[in-house]
């Protein structure tokens, strides 16, 4: 398969004062079209380690690199297009803005991008909504959904720049079971139609399970990096 | 444009806090507007009724008493110049009026009737009578007239220079605003103190200008003293410093009213933009997060600027507008009547720049503050 993502020596440092090392030394690739998770308890570093993945944060020493691009050399406006162009985020809180209806957050990285809203994406956009199950609420505000809503809706965002890659921070920390249940199925689904890989953040092991390969960080450091089938052997 | 997409629903998204300010900036363009044309208006109000009715530079021998001549040179010069609005040659003379005991002494000033009229307002300035001269007939003044109890039609016997007495037709009554001017002038055609003085067609005793923009005397003044030896030239801004000086000091007040009314909307402005752009540190993370650039990112609050000085201005320009009328109205219902307020348009072009400048100047810190975030400080906070 090929490489999506490598990460060599990976290392994030917080504070002059009190230095504080949130990960260290992680190395790990990432192929087109994987189903992974990363797992870890709370503080151990995981959400930090997806943030350097997707350059939302710079690392203080090591390598990120994204599609044969190194990232970790780039300035702030390279790295934005980069995240833009590459990664689609789907975050705990969701994160969708209240000013614009369900269909302009599905589409506003695409306008980032600089892409015409026009029939051709819009068209898209319905897919990914029927894909979602919410149409019919293309027009409503974002704030007047439910949370399952609100959290497909923010997937829906993730995916209308066919991202090659997903970060998903506890994508399901704010949801009940039945919620949790749908969009674990929606990113399998979503990752077999249309090749995108993931990468799940969560301190659920049972949730872990349900993906391919599991990455597991302790104190920074990555502790674990073992294929599912192997798991369940 | 997705940046001013952005900024006008960020705008539609507090409809109240966006309306405040909007007025806000309406208000402060509408006082700058309304003050400032107040204050242009009472300072040429108060030109014209101080200058309006009187020369503002006077050509004049070099010698005191002597008569000058008005040459072809001096006259193709004057006619030229764009500046000048009205030339007047005049010839005056010293007369005394005698009415049982009581006397007056009087300055007869004489001329070309056009010419004494482009310089004194004659049409506008006779309150009664007619203020047509024929050979031999006189205005005077309103203190005068009263004075001696005189009448348009009337018959007055003066002394001239050299004793002789003289019999002048009274044809009207002037009022030029200056109660010594009132008291003392007498107008006359150019014939009558030619006779008198025995001045030839082109010998005058004084040449008397007005020009278009009062303030450009003195250089006018001093071109023609360049071009010509033998000529005492004088104007108003030398004669009336009084006046001059309190003109400054009427500009000088009215900028810094100005002046003090743009900072409080700049101030208004800045600190609006600035809440709105801590209120909205989470969407534009958000936007960062998804790949806008920190340059457009902040590109945002340049427009929210932009978006409320177009429409604080254009509400500040109509208000402004409103209130000139407003005061043009309850001017014409008052009794005693106020100077004119003249909407410039210029100066409203100007205010409403300043007006769009201001805002957009005041956006530059929530712009500076936006463009610096860090969409992982949103993201980490939760």
């Amino acid at each position: 398969m090929d490489e999506l993502l490598t990460t060599d020596g990976l290392k994030k440092i917080y504070g002059t004062v009190l230095p504080t090392t949130a990960v260290e030394n992680v190395s790990f690739s990432l192929s087109q079209g994987e189903f992974v998770s990363l797992i870890g308890q709370s503080g151990s570093g995981k959400s930090t380690l997806l943030n350097l993945v997707g350059l939302l944060d710079t690392p203080t020493s090591g390598k990120v690199i994204l599609e044969g691009k190194e990232a970790h050399k780039m300035g702030r406006k390279e790295r934005a297009n980069l995240r833009n162009k590459l990664i689609g985020f789907i975050f705990q809180f969701h994160y969708l803005l209240p000013e614009f209806s369900v269909l302009e957050n599905i589409l506003m990285p695409s306008l980032i991008g600089g892409y015409k809203s026009d029939k051709r994406l819009k068209k898209f956009a319905g897919e990914i909504l029927d894909f979602l199950g919410l149409s019919g609420l293309e027009q409503k505000n974002a704030n007047q959904l439910s949370g399952g809503q609100k959290q497909r809706v923010a997937i829906g965002r993730a995916l209308i720049n066919r991202s090659s890659l997903v970060l998903a921070d506890e994508p399901t920390g704010n949801l009940d079971t039945t919620n949790t249940d749908q969009v674990y199925e929606l990113f399998r689904k979503i990752n077999k139609e249309f090749g995108t890989a993931f990468l799940i953040v969560t301190h659920d092991r049972g949730i872990a399970q349900r993906t391919d390969r599991i990455l597991e960080i302790r104190d920074g450091h990555l502790v674990q990096d073992v294929y599912n089938k192997y798991l369940s052997a | 444009m997705l940046s001013l997409h952005i900024a006008a629903r960020f705008l539609k998204k507090s409809p109240i806090q966006s309306l405040l300010i909007v007025a806000g900036i309406s208000v402060g363009i509408a006082v700058q507007i309304f003050v400032g044309s107040l204050i242009a208006s009472l300072q040429s109000y108060l030109i014209d009724q101080t200058l309006g009715s009187s020369p503002h530079v006077t050509i004049a021998a070099s010698k005191e008493g002597e008569s000058i001549k008005y040459e072809d040179k001096l006259q193709k010069i004057l006619k030229k110049d764009k500046r000048i609005t009205a030339i007047l040659p005049q010839r005056t003379l010293s007369i005394l009026y005698r009415k049982g005991s009581e006397s007056a002494p009087l300055s007869l000033k004489g001329g070309d009737p056009k010419s004494l009229n482009s310089i004194y307002r004659l049409s506008k300035n006779v309150t009664k009578g007619s203020f047509k001269l024929t050979d031999n007939s006189i205005l005077v003044g309103k203190e005068f007239a009263k004075s001696f109890n005189i009448s348009p039609g009337d018959e007055i016997e003066v002394t001239l220079p050299d004793g002789k007495s003289k019999i002048l037709k009274v044809n009207g009554i002037f009022d030029l605003g200056a109660r010594e001017l009132n008291q003392s002038l007498v107008f006359s055609n150019g014939k009558l103190p030619a006779d008198i003085l025995g001045f030839s067609k082109d010998q005058y005793s004084k040449i008397e200008i007005q020009l278009a923009d009062v303030f450009t005397s003195t250089k006018v003044a001093k071109e023609i003293d360049k071009s010509f030896t033998g000529l005492k030239i004088s104007d108003w801004q030398v004669e009336r410093e009084d006046l001059l000086s309190g003109l400054s000091a009427q500009t000088s007040s009215t900028i810094i009213i100005q002046v003090f009314i743009i900072i409080a909307v700049a101030l208004g402005i800045a600190s609006t933009l600035s809440v709105s752009a801590i209120q909205k540190t989470r969407q534009i993370g958000i936007l960062k997060a998804l790949g806008m650039t920190d340059a457009r990112s902040g590109t945002v609050f340049l427009w929210e600027g932009m978006l409320l000085g177009l429409f604080g201005t254009g509400g500040g320009v109509c208000l402004g507008l409103g209130l000139i009328g407003l005061f043009q109205w309850m001017s014409s219902r008052l009794e005693t009547s106020l100077f004119p307020v003249e909407a410039r348009l210029s100066f409203i072009a100007i205010s409403a720049a300043i007006g769009i400048a201001v805002a957009m100047v005041s956006a530059i810190f929530p712009t500076r503050r936006t463009a610096r975030l860090d969409p992982i400080e949103v993201i980490q906070s939760g």
